[in-house]
């Protein structure tokens, strides 16, 4: 009997090191983050509104968060192209509002800054997230969208086990939940899960949402298997998906 | 049963730590193995300088207890997750008798070129549904004759059906190839699980 120490731990740190350094966990690790930060955003923001509230009282009716956080920076009304100037100007001219001194207004800059920092973050983890789809996966970009490519890459852990996958069970991915409660009652089955949420799913009614939805997880399956051989497909796909939706909208105006 | 490094003290079971010589308490509540010495398993097939392997050891707070007890031996500790092996690849570098293997435990000829030699008591953790199968086929490669084996089942892993009936149908699989020790319910300290002890035909 004979151990080589020096052996298990070389072998155990190479494979740490390859199997942390792939593309598939970088995505789940990227969009895990990504995910949650708009609602981090939008608890800062509340709070900053507890405070410039007393200068600018429903300002953040006509303005977004970006731009509510750069006009608190440079008090200027230039840059934002918005068509309800005049309501602005009315709430900027101060009738109702009291003023800041030195120290608050170095408050509520610092405060702002901060967060506009995390919206920069979550753009460029939005880019580099599309960015190594991309790359890497062409076909599965193409037809899923990044959005949506990431979050069932995070479900179902890698694009190995993704195109392992049958279809209708792409389909189904994100609603396990309701699924087997729908099964335990015998009731009707859902019909879509993370594939809700897809830009060409918008303006459909819901019988043909499902429809969709089944055609959509289908070309998933093809264009996933066929990243994974090198092949480019997601052209044809594609076109086949947007003639099956105006068909389909067809039907609906009738 | 007589274990040179493991201490019963009013209830609760302690180890002497390997490097410190310190004594250091083994909590029920995380480990299945002490879960089942407080529930009254009368034997722990561990002498001093026993070959161990564990699967499942992820992030190793049980291994290092089965270290302590084994320490003129050696433990080898398999997982398949490559976050929890960082931590548990730290903890072998302490501790000199411990040993790392990042692989699938369904797959056992995946680290045989690692293990040329049969071990005396595999250890199984690994919640999955084909348990039974995992813990026979790493027994048919590395188990010696007459060498033990533990088994700790999660039954939700397996089906969410009735508990006694999951238990029943799986001891009959595992009395295929082991003669079973002893089996005891974990209930206070973990829900649905059966921790069972047997030995290779």
């Amino acid at each position: 009997m004979t151990i080589n120490r020096e052996l298990f731990f070389k072998e155990a740190q190479e494979k740490i090191k390859e199997e942390l350094n792939t593309t598939d966990q970088k995505i789940i690790l990227y969009s895990l983050i990504s995910e949650k930060l708009p609602k981090n955003i939008n608890e800062l923001f509340e709070q900053i509104r507890i405070i410039t509230d007393l200068k600018y009282p429903t300002l953040d009716q006509y303005l977004t968060i970006e731009e509510y956080c750069n006009f608190l920076l440079d008090n200027s009304l230039e840059k934002l192209n918005t068509d309800k100037k005049k309501e602005i100007e009315k709430i900027i001219s101060g009738e109702i509002s009291i003023t800041f001194d030195q120290n608050e207004q170095k408050l509520v800059d610092n405060f702002s800054k901060n967060i506009l920092d995390l919206i920069v973050l979550k753009n460029d983890l939005d880019q580099e997230i599309s960015n190594l789809l991309k790359e890497n996966y062409p076909n599965f970009y193409l037809i899923a969208t990044p959005k949506i490519a990431s979050k069932m890459l995070q479900i179902s852990g890698s694009i190995k086990r993704l195109a392992k996958m049958p279809a209708s069970t792409i389909q189904l991915l994100g609603s396990e939940k309701s699924f087997f409660k729908a099964l335990k009652l015998s009731k009707n089955t859902p019909k879509y899960g993370v594939l809700y949420n897809h830009e060409i799913l918008f303006d459909l009614n819901k019988k043909n949402k499902a429809k969709m939805a089944r055609m959509i997880a289908n070309k998933i399956s093809i264009a996933v298997k066929s990243d994974l051989n090198k092949n480019n497909v997601s052209a044809d796909l594609y076109e086949k998906i947007i003639r099956k939706k105006e068909e389909l909208l067809n039907l609906q105006k009738k | 049963m007589i274990l040179k490094n493991l201490i019963l003290d009013s209830g609760n079971y302690y180890t002497t730590d390997l490097n410190t010589k310190k004594k250091r308490f083994w909590d029920p509540n995380r480990s299945k193995i002490c879960a089942g010495l407080k529930k009254g398993i009368n034997m722990l097939p561990i002498t001093t300088d026993s070959k161990v392997l564990y699967l499942g050891s992820a992030e190793g707070y049980t291994i290092s207890y089965i270290s302590d007890l084994a320490d003129n031996g050696v433990v080898i500790g398999v997982d398949i997750s490559p976050i929890s092996t960082q931590k548990f690849y730290l903890l072998c570098k302490e501790r000199n008798n411990l040993l790392p293997i990042l692989a699938s435990a369904n797959e056992p000829d995946s680290y045989k070129h690692l293990i040329d030699f049969k071990v005396d008591l595999i250890i199984q953790d690994v919640a999955q549904k084909n348990q039974v199968e995992i813990l026979k086929k790493n027994a048919d490669v590395y188990l010696k004759e007459g060498g033990f084996v533990i088994l700790s089942l999660k039954t939700t892993a397996i089906s969410q059906g009735k508990t006694e009936n999951i238990i029943n149908k799986e001891v009959e699989k595992f009395g295929k190839d082991f003669n079973i020790v002893e089996k005891k319910r974990l209930d206070p300290f973990e829900k649905k699980h059966i921790l069972i002890i047997g030995k290779k035909k």
